[in-house]
């Protein structure tokens, strides 16, 4: 069906209300940016201080690395960098 | 032989980014080893143009400064073989590079074996222009049908071949052949009567060109693309094969009216 949609056009994607466009990516994308441009790290530098906070982390804790979250994050005009370490257990020292 | 080709137009906003990033790809499409080089100093775009943004680490002025060596700047495009892009620094000031800077660098460049080096020049006549043309071997105008760019592209054209680059080629962007019949726009013959300059390509006026910058693929990579087939025969000229400049048409029919309404059929060419 979305086959059919997309054959015809974008104007009748349009019509029966399926957002295919560019746009999305568009957004995504610029926020991503105006994130990055202001802090002035690039996705590549922000990936390393991941690295190196991890590594300090885990000489104190077990972290789940595959569920962590990392980002830098812009709500009401501040720029946040969020993140969710999940904890495993305390490494024995 | 490698050749740094610099792309300009005096104007801004009459289609150098597109152009650069385009014909770089479509380069790469045909074999090349190439390297787009985004001399827009403080303000980058070329990597947002080719999708790349994400993969930045190091740019170009750090590379000039010495901070990196030129291969960890170069990000390597996944999408084509032998296409790189060295991004221009985002925070620094346009000063911070100078002409002798960019003919070392292009020659670097040259010497890690890149068949191109295509240089996308910021807008205006001052440092970043100088900048552009110092390695450049030979320069492609960019301009569009309308009165302000053709005159500075003739300006520029002035100063490109004060700068000893041999006879520049002009790409003629954002063509509307409808307009140009109901002749409401300056045609490409005018155009090339008033800058006596060889034309090596004609590009349409294409919503592709907003698309495929909203998701980072250059034209040239969507095979249905109009604009994208006016750019690998760009290239193909670029590398010195003789391909015809096919013009543009609007089907002004209803069906194709239709069509058209519906995105369909936009732009066919006409050889
Ligand atoms: N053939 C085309 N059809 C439709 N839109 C186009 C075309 N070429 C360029 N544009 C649009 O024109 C704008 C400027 O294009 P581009 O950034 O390539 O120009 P530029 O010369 O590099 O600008 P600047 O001088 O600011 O560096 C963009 O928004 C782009 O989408
Ligand atoms: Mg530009």
């Amino acid at each position: 069906m979305r086959d059919i949609f997309s054959r015809l056009g974008p104007t009748v994607e349009r019509i029966f209300g399926k957002a295919a466009g560019s746009k999305d990516d568009a957004k995504q994308r610029l926020k991503f940016l105006l994130i990055h441009d202001q802090v002035d790290l690039t996705p590549a530098q922000l990936d390393t201080m991941k690295t190196e906070i991890m590594d300090v982390i885990s000489k104190y804790v077990e972290i789940d690395q595959d569920a962590m979250e990392f980002s830098l994050n812009k709500e009401d005009g501040h720029i946040a960098l969020v993140s969710s370490i999940p904890v495993r257990r305390v490494t024995a020292r | 032989m490698a050749e740094c080709i610099v792309v300009t137009s005096g104007k801004g906003g009459v289609g150098k980014t597109t152009t650069s990033a385009n014909l770089g790809a479509a380069l790469a499409l045909s074999g090349k080893k190439v390297a787009v080089v985004d001399a827009d100093i403080g303000l980058r775009n070329l990597d947002v143009i080719l999708g790349l943004e994400n993969r930045i680490v190091y740019d170009l002025v750090h590379v000039i400064e010495g901070e990196c060596k030129l291969k960890q700047a170069l990000v390597r495009d996944k999408r084509v073989e032998g296409l790189y892009l060295l991004p221009a620094a985002q925070t620094r000031d346009k000063n911070a590079v100078g002409p002798e800077d960019m003919k070392k660098l292009v020659q670097t460049l040259k010497d890690e074996g890149m068949d191109y080096v295509i240089i996308d020049c910021p807008a205006g006549i001052e440092q970043g222009f100088k900048n552009s043309v110092a390695g450049a071997d030979r320069a492609v105008i960019v301009t569009t049908p309308e009165v302000s760019a053709i005159r500075d592209a003739d300006r520029i054209i002035g100063l490109v071949e004060a700068n000893e680059l041999p006879e520049p080629r002009l790409i003629v962007n954002r063509y509307r052949s409808n307009m140009v019949e109901r002749g409401d726009m300056v045609n490409v013959d005018d155009i090339l009567e008033i800058l006596a300059v060889p034309l090596i390509g004609l590009v349409p006026d294409h919503e592709d060109v907003i698309i495929s910058a909203n998701r980072g693929t250059p034209a040239v990579f969507d095979e249905k693309s109009v604009v994208g087939a006016a750019y690998l025969r760009i290239a193909d000229r670029i590398m010195g094969h003789d391909v015809p400049i096919p013009s543009f048409a609007e089907d002004t029919g209803f069906w194709s009216t239709f069509k058209r309404w519906m995105g369909m059929a936009p732009v066919r060419e006409v050889v």
